[in-house]
């Protein structure tokens, strides 16, 4: 009986793992798979988490016109990460989850543009209008980062760094969040502070 | 002619327009106290002062007033699950300093699925700037300095979209020998009255698995619907998912779900509580929000406030209470009482009087320390001894006590309870008043336990904390209860004879020692000039009640009369001796520093250990344990050779500081003895009876972890 139970107990745990990547609106955790996504580029190609797979995967949220993103923008700090994490093998998927007709929302064509522009380096540009993949991954604010590791693992989930504030000064004084979990995950390490608080303007779903 | 006459009056009244808009621009700018507004995309701010010139020394408000356009809103000291709360930089002259920003009762405002906390409309941030005393008033009288604060304040304003702001705002106030006030103060009372207010109530949370728990010791009146709790901290709770508030175990117990991105537990954190009934009265709490698990991981006796049951208080306090028949100060009294009882012929009758009183006595201190607290005093068990008054009255009360029981005077039954009358059977009302002296003579005397007790019962509402020093009055009366109602008890007990005269005389030792130690505490609180007068007074006392006795044997009247002349007299010296006021002593002494909560988590922060002693020179317990533990060289040596700092808080005289100390770990009373562990382990409570063994071993048990690391 007692083993009966044990097995039945298995089994349920291991539906539920099976399950899990599937279960869109469970609340993202560290340490655990992070959640699937399939949504279509600047330049129409769909991408999902499966694609990735064997590589480290940076998400960012962002809307151009939100002053904490242009805070980061602005002073080419978001560029510099990207262009450091890019190169060193990692992915950096910029997601935009505002929908159509509010702050944020840009066509393909835009998109390009303001990558073009600001001399951004991600690896593409998602747009998420339907706000699906924010959803799944809570994505709160932008700027809002997470890392991946290259088993499909949610590594880190937050802020870039830790002044909370719109004033590009505040930068250098920062402790990196974003770039300490980024690093330590491409270097095998832990990360020391894998949770942090998000800060910036609500993104407009 | 008409013509001409025309110009002049068009001439007249541009000159007239043109003088009013002069003025109002002079008026503006003559105003020292404002700074102007400052517009910024949607939104203007500006900067105020209370008062309109400074004096050195002094502490002025200024407020930041931020209105932005309709339908826009700044932000709370925690914003919520977006957004940036208000900061402000200030530029002061040097010796000034500013505190920090009083905030306004938040809203909460819905974005989209997140909440943020913050303002809408015309919003006062209030901020107090100290004046440094050093200040000189007429430093330059050609080149008019005067005293300039500049507010660098930075702002997010978001409507949906949000746009970052700053402006920098300035006040030039004239230095005068008095500060005038501005003609703000309107201004400043709108301010004010968007403040929450401050509460008092004991605030603890804990962290659980999923979510956040808050108690608050709200009072019994409070609510618990249309409330909404506003924890200061950001990243602690899921700020969009529903609060749960529930009244449990007398507390008010909210619960909300902890953030998603909670990751550092908070030690403590501010946090406002918002009523907001249908009939639009709203009102709001400011509360400081502690970490319960300071508290409960303590261990032993530290399982207070919440954990600690009424029936277990109940049972410490009548534990306490039969432990108090013990005490120095009670048990000459009451030895005499129990066996003046052994011949009574009516024994129940006169324990259940005795009971009656000494359980009445003890409720009325309670309710009036209830009553006191309930009105705001920061008070805790043991305040009677706090009052200089109250302290040589019980001097007094205790050598006038000692006198009689010498044989000096015949002291009615009705305050003794001992001597022939009584043991013949006299009045009832004889032992009710010997229970009321006995509940007088044992407060100085706290034992063990009964601080746990009594913390408890003064955060509790009144039927409990009533019944609480109900149990203890019990416990102090239950040996007169049993010997009254077990025959067998009083059998064993030795017969009343000629031998009790001289145990009645014997007796009377321990009481002047009491008094004598009380008129030490006096001495303390009033100077060796105010013992003096009581002890003149003493003099003065023992004097009338040897006249009394030698009218009582001679049954002479001028003599009555001039014992109670003397008597009178003796009470003027008590009365301006209570008026002094000590010179402020050193409070530590010895190997102790004194204590303060800023010490203390100065030397926290270092990761140093820390034994706190709170302390009163009126708790008997307190000045046993030093005497026997603390102050021995065993204990002295292990401080020393564990690195361990020794701080010493003196509770003597009221302070709000040690009493609001002494409640955050459940305590209304002294002793409490805390060790802080090095590297910011959990504190650990020790027990109130203290031996220096017990006290070396927790001291190397603190400081032992770093040590055993080391290889």
């Amino acid at each position: 009986m007692k083993r009966f139970s044990r097995i039945l107990n298995g089994t349920a745990t291991l539906l539920l793992a099976a399950a899990l990547p599937l279960t869109a609106l469970a609340a993202p955790k560290v340490g655990e798979p992070a959640p699937d996504f399939s949504v279509a580029d600047t330049a129409g190609a769909t991408h999902s988490l499966a694609d990735f797979a064997g590589q480290t995967v940076i998400l960012e949220w962002t809307n151009h016109e939100c002053p904490f993103v242009v805070k980061h923008y602005g002073s080419d700090n978001m560029q510099t990460l990207q262009r450091r994490y890019t190169e060193a093998g990692a992915v950096w998927l910029t997601v935009i989850s505002s929908a159509p007709g509010k702050q944020g929302h840009v066509s393909a064509q835009d998109a390009d543009r303001l990558t073009a522009e600001r001399q951004a380096a991600p690896t593409a540009v998602l747009l998420d209008e339907s706000g699906d993949m924010g959803r799944a991954y809570d994505a709160r604010t932008t700027p809002h980062m997470y890392v991946i590791d290259s088993d499909g693992v949610l590594r880190y989930m937050g802020g870039i760094d830790s002044n909370p504030s719109a004033d590009p000064a505040d930068i250098p004084g920062a402790t990196p969040f974003l770039a300490d979990a980024a690093s330590a995950v491409l270097d095998g390490q832990d990360v020391t502070r894998a949770v942090t608080r998000p800060y910036g303007c609500t993104i407009k779903y | 002619m008409r013509h001409q006459r025309r110009i002049i009056a068009h001439c007249l009244t541009a000159f007239l327009v043109l003088c009013a808009a002069l003025l109002a621009v002079v008026a503006s700018a003559d105003d020292p106290a404002r700074s102007g507004s400052v517009s910024a995309p949607h939104i203007r701010a500006e900067l105020f002062s209370d008062v309109s010139a400074v004096a050195p020394g002094d502490t002025l408000t200024v407020a930041l007033r931020l209105q932005p356009d309709e339908g826009w809103h700044t932000y709370w000291l925690n914003p919520g699950d977006s957004g940036l709360e208000t900061r402000i930089r200030w530029t002061l002259p040097e010796g000034a300093s500013a505190g920090s920003i009083q905030w306004p009762t938040p809203e909460r405002i819905p974005v989209e699925h997140l909440v943020n906390y913050g303002f809408k409309g015309d919003t006062l941030l209030l901020v107090d700037i100290t004046v440094p005393v050093d200040l000189d008033a007429d430093t330059d009288t050609d080149t008019d300095t005067g005293f300039t604060l500049t507010a660098d304040a930075s702002w997010l304003v978001c409507e949906a979209e949000c746009i970052p702001g700053d402006a920098s705002l300035s006040l030039t106030l004239p230095v005068a020998d008095i500060s005038t006030l501005s003609q703000h103060t309107a201004l400043f009372r709108q301010g004010r009255d968007s403040q929450p207010l401050a509460a008092d109530w004991p605030t603890r949370f804990v962290i659980h698995d999923t979510y956040l728990e808050v108690r608050i010791q709200a009072p019994e009146d409070m609510p618990s619907t249309d409330l909404h709790f506003f924890a200061g901290a950001a990243e602690l709770v899921e700020h969009a998912e529903p609060q749960t508030v529930a009244r449990e175990d007398g507390a008010l117990v909210i619960r909300q779900p902890l953030n998603l991105y909670f990751n550092q537990t908070p030690e403590h954190f501010a946090a406002v509580l918002r009523h907001d009934p249908t009939d639009g009265s709203a009102s709001a709490w400011l509360l400081a929000a502690r970490n319960n698990d300071q508290v409960a991981e303590a261990g032993q006796v530290a399982s207070a406030p919440a954990p600690t049951g009424l029936w277990l208080a109940l049972l410490l306090a009548l534990g306490g209470g039969v432990l108090l028949n013990l005490m120095p100060c009670v048990f000459p009294v009451l030895s005499l009482k129990a066996l003046s009882l052994t011949r009574s012929s009516a024994q129940r009758s006169h324990a259940l009087a005795y009971t009656a009183g000494v359980l009445l006595c003890f409720i009325a201190i309670a309710g009036l320390l209830l009553a006191l607290r309930a009105g705001g005093a920061a008070l805790g068990w043991g305040f009677q001894l706090q009052s200089p008054p109250v302290v040589g009255a019980l001097a007094y009360l205790m050598f006038a006590l000692g006198l009689g029981l010498t044989g000096m005077v015949q002291l009615g039954a009705g305050w003794m309870g001992v001597g022939q009358r009584l043991t013949h059977g006299s009045g009832l009302s004889g032992s009710f008043f010997t229970g009321v002296l006995a509940v007088v003579v044992a407060s100085p005397c706290t034992a063990p336990f009964m601080g746990t007790a009594l913390g408890y019962a003064v955060t509790q509402p009144a039927p409990v904390a009533l019944s609480v020093f109900a149990a203890l009055g019990f416990g102090l009366a239950l040996p007169f209860l049993l010997i009254g109602f077990i025959p067998a008890l009083a059998r064993a007990l030795p017969k009343p004879g000629a031998w009790m005269d001289t145990f009645k005389q014997a007796m009377a030792f321990p009481l002047f020692l009491t008094s004598v130690w009380l008129l030490w505490v006096l001495g303390r609180q009033t100077g060796a000039d105010g013992m003096a007068m009581a002890l003149a007074g003493l003099v003065a006392l023992a004097l009338a009640m040897w006249l009394w006795g030698l009218a009582q044997q001679q049954g002479s009247r001028n003599k009555r009369i001039a014992a109670v002349a003397l008597l009178l007299l003796a009470v003027w010296p008590l009365w301006s001796a209570t008026r002094l006021v000590a010179p402020t002593a050193e409070a530590g002494s010895g190997h102790a520093q004194p204590w303060s909560a800023e010490t203390l988590a100065a030397l926290r922060a270092d990761g140093q250990p820390v034994l706190v002693n709170m302390t009163a020179d009126w708790c008997i317990t307190c000045l046993a344990n030093e005497r026997v533990a603390l102050d021995t060289d065993t204990v002295r040596n292990a401080l020393t050779a564990h690195g361990v700092t020794y701080l010493k808080g003196d509770w003597t005289r009221q302070d709000p500081a040690i009493t609001d100390y002494l409640a955050g770990y459940g305590r209304n009373g002294v002793p409490l003895y805390v060790l802080y562990p090095q590297d910011g382990g959990a504190p650990r409570i020790l027990p109130q009876v203290l031996t220096p063994g017990l006290v070396s071993d927790a001291l190397a048990a603190a400081a032992g972890q770093a040590a055993s690391e080391q290889p």
